[in-house]
């Protein structure tokens, strides 16, 4: 088969925050249909790692690029990226004064020009997918936090991305809705979908990932296989923090 | 209120790429330029008017100008200390009347917070100045001033009373009365002493309305800064001067004021509750 | 003298007076909205200097008492050859002082909405001008309804610097100031008149205000 350009790739990146080395010297690429998991203890730039790929964090040098073409940096051309490029939040981060249609729709229709009814059409489909299309005309609060993290993700879905990116989707949900969430993640990834997702529910990643990657202090320490990773972790680093999330 | 108005401002504008960083820098030096220009067109009318003669700036090299003008601001503070301290405890009665569950007396407390909240300053103030004398009431200055302004405070600072005792968690009223307190001892050994910790950053922001409202007190002749302020200017024609001295003092103190009870604020984790963050009826 | 009396010699200018008070106070409320956005789009804008005379502006003003304000305004600007007349000294030393809190009460909406869903409509390909009028400015504009109304009952109030220059026809509290140095035995009625005009519109300004909030509030 011959190599595909892939559809995330990241050459040489750093990053500081002021005196902080917050990303160091990162190469990775993310193929078509690959899902990718980032792994590391907190404070090991996993999440700035991947707010760098749609640029909410700008990088200090190195490339990325997306399916070969440089990451613009400003301007319509970043925003039709970004399009293209789904986003989960720790917080979720719906649109508070807009219902949960709204909040779905509104991509589709501000971008892509999508006409109102085949916009809300889809929506509908995509809310009944992540299983929240009963609560389309209420408001994000008056959701559960499992719901609206759903409802999240039928917002980016709705933007047909190339790739989407999970930035510890299930960290702010109670525990009871953690499967909740992961069960649509798991049914995306069935689906073909490319995804970077940084998280520490093991299981998932164990489960579902083709690639885990492990950082601590800005660095890439270990990627491999999950099987390779979990069972057979090579460096110290990566050992120490298996085990300190093993012992709880 | 701006107790953190700095973090998102940042972020409406993300971190900008190469042309909009040109575009910044553009439209900075314009700016610039014209903020430069607003200057000094200010300071030419100055000139050209003949304000900035040295006649007319010179007295404030003179200690005996300073001493007067401490003198007027010693008195602003009279007036603002006791108004504030009166304030203070006539909010806390209202406060109490109004949560004390007995109806006519909390309806009348709720009438008299809305009244005084309702009603601008400066007729309370004429009210004292020029309708009690008719009734034969003779009142020193002093408390011609203080009184009107402790008033209008006393409502805005029941309304602030009241949200401190709102704001505090509903468990220790509970506790309390399993304990075996009595509601009225419930309130005053264990709500309200936390409530008074509560607001204490919006106390201080509180006092910022009642040092604005002293500035009246011309209209009575007590001598704080704004009355000394004329007197001065009577003595040196510098109006513009005086005035404009006098007007950065008081900028200064509530700034001052103003920033203190943020820092209260920020330190202690209470939101400053304030007129405009209220509830208005 | 009783209410009757009073009515009947002073009705007429006490109509005009409530009319001078809502009209001043309709008029400089609604320059000070447009000043306020003015000021605010200068204080979040990425351009320092705007930003610097934004913030300064907003502390002069909102630091400032109003009378000290008035008289800077009435009597000493004359000196520097800006003359305006009575009215219109009161109005803008009203719309500044009112302007300087109106953005601040934007600052506070723009502050409650959060940096997370700026990034959300980002992440979805919005551009600046569509994350501003799209997600920022309806939700800032909703949360600032109650801050606005309380300011606008503020407005009403400080209108009241109207008494500390001749105006004609008066507003509430020159009135009074004016019937009660005219009429030596006339005692508290002028005030209560006036007291209860200042009040009653607060009260109304107030549950109008509630109810617009009840409407549009962004539950979070």
């Amino acid at each position: 088969m011959p190599a595909e350009t892939p559809v995330i790739e990241m050459r040489h990146v750093d990053k500081h925050y002021g005196a902080l080395h917050v990303l160091q010297d990162i190469n990775l690429s993310v193929d078509k249909g690959e899902v990718v998991v980032l792994i590391g203890p907190s404070g090991s730039g996993k999440s700035t790692l991947c707010r760098t790929i749609n640029r909410l964090e700008t990088i200090d040098s190195g490339e990325i690029l997306i399916e070969g073409e440089p990451l613009p940096q400003e301007g319509k051309e970043l925003a039709k990226m970004r399009a293209e490029i789904g986003m989960v939040f720790q917080s979720f981060n719906l649109f508070a004064h807009k219902t949960i249609l709204d909040n779905v729709t509104l991509g589709p229709r501000e971008v892509l020009k999508t006409p109102k009814d085949v916009a809300e059409q889809e929506a509908m489909r995509l809310l009944a997918r992540v299983g929240v299309e009963a609560q389309a005309h209420k408001v994000p609060a008056q959701l559960s936090g499992g719901q609206q993290q759903r409802v999240a993700i039928a917002r980016s879905l709705a933007m047909h991305p190339k790739a989407m990116l999970f930035d510890e989707p299930t960290s702010a949900l109670d525990p009871e809705m953690i499967n909740e969430v992961l069960e649509v993640m798991v049914e995306l990834a069935r689906e073909g979908m490319t995804m970077v997702v940084v998280t520490h529910e093991m299981n998932f990643a164990r489960r579902v990932s083709n690639r885990v990657i492990f950082m601590a202090d800005g660095q890439i320490v270990e990627e491999g296989t999950p099987d390779e990773f979990f069972d057979h972790p090579k460096s110290l680093r990566a050992k120490d923090f298996l085990d300190s999330i093993r012992g709880h | 209120m701006s107790a953190h108005t700095t973090s998102m401002r940042d972020a409406l504008y993300e971190a900008p790429g190469p042309k909009t960083r040109r575009r910044t820098l553009i439209i900075t030096a314009i700016s610039l330029a014209l903020v430069a220009i607003g200057i000094g067109v200010i300071i030419r009318q100055f000139y050209i008017t003949g304000q900035l003669d040295a006649k007319y700036w010179s007295f404030f090299l003179r200690p005996s100008t300073w001493r007067y003008i401490a003198g007027g601001f010693v008195g602003t503070l009279r007036v603002a200390a006791v108004a504030g301290a009166l304030a203070l405890v006539l909010g806390i009665l209202l406060m109490l009347a109004r949560t004390s569950g007995i109806k006519p007396l909390s309806f009348a407390a709720h009438v008299i917070t809305d009244f005084f909240r309702g009603v601008p300053s400066l007729l309370l103030i004429y009210f004292f100045y020029l309708a009690l004398p008719q009734y034969g009431l003779r009142i020193p200055a002093f408390w011609m001033i203080t009184t009107p302004v402790a008033l209008a405070a006393s409502g805005v600072l029941a309304e602030v009373f009241r949200a401190g005792v709102n704001a505090v968690p509903k468990g220790q009223a509970e506790a309390a009365l399993s304990i075996g307190l009595t509601p009225h001892k419930t309130m005053m050994k264990i709500v309200l002493p936390q409530a008074l910790r509560i607001v204490v950053p919006s106390l201080i922001s509180q006092l910022v309305v009642v040092v604005k409202d002293t500035t009246v007190a011309y209209v009575v002749s007590y001598p704080d800064l704004m009355q000394n302020a004329r007197v001065l200017i009577t003595n040196t024609d510098a109006l513009v001067q005086v005035y404009f001295v006098v007007a950065i003092l008081y900028i200064l103190v509530n700034y001052a004021i103003n920033q203190l009870s943020i820092y209260m604020a920020r330190r202690s984790g209470n939101p400053i509750i304030s007129r405009t963050t209220e509830n208005p009826t | 003298m009783g209410y009757s009396e009073l009515f009947a010699t002073y009705g007429e200018k006490y109509l005009q007076a409530i009319f001078e008070t809502l009209s001043m106070t309709a008029v400089c409320f609604a320059i000070a909205m447009v000043l306020s956005v003015l000021i605010t789009v200068m204080r979040v804008s990425p351009i320092k200097p705007l930003r610097i005379v934004g913030d300064l502006y907003v502390q002069v003003f909102r630091n400032i008492p109003g009378v000290a304000l008035l008289i800077i305004v009435a009597y000493a600007l004359p000196y520097l050859k800006i003359m305006l007349p009575w009215k219109a000294c009161v109005e803008v030393a009203v719309v500044l002082l009112a302007s300087a809190f109106g953005s601040e009460n934007f600052m506070t909406g723009i502050n409650a909405i959060g940096v997370g869903q700026i990034e959300a409509a980002r992440s979805i390909g919005l551009t600046f001008t569509q994350t501003m009028t799209k997600i920022v400015i309806p939700q800032a504009l909703r949360s600032a309804v109650l801050p606005m109304t309380n300011l606008l009952i503020a407005t009403m109030l400080t209108t009241a610097l109207g008494s500390q220059v001749p105006l004609n026809p008066q507003e509430l509290t020159g009135l009074v100031s004016f019937i009660t140095t005219r009429e030596t035995a006339i005692g508290i009625l002028p005030f209560t008149v006036s007291a209860v005009a200042y009040a009653g519109f607060s009260v109304l300004l107030g549950l109008a205000g509630n109810a617009i909030d009840k409407r549009v509030r962004v539950i979070r």
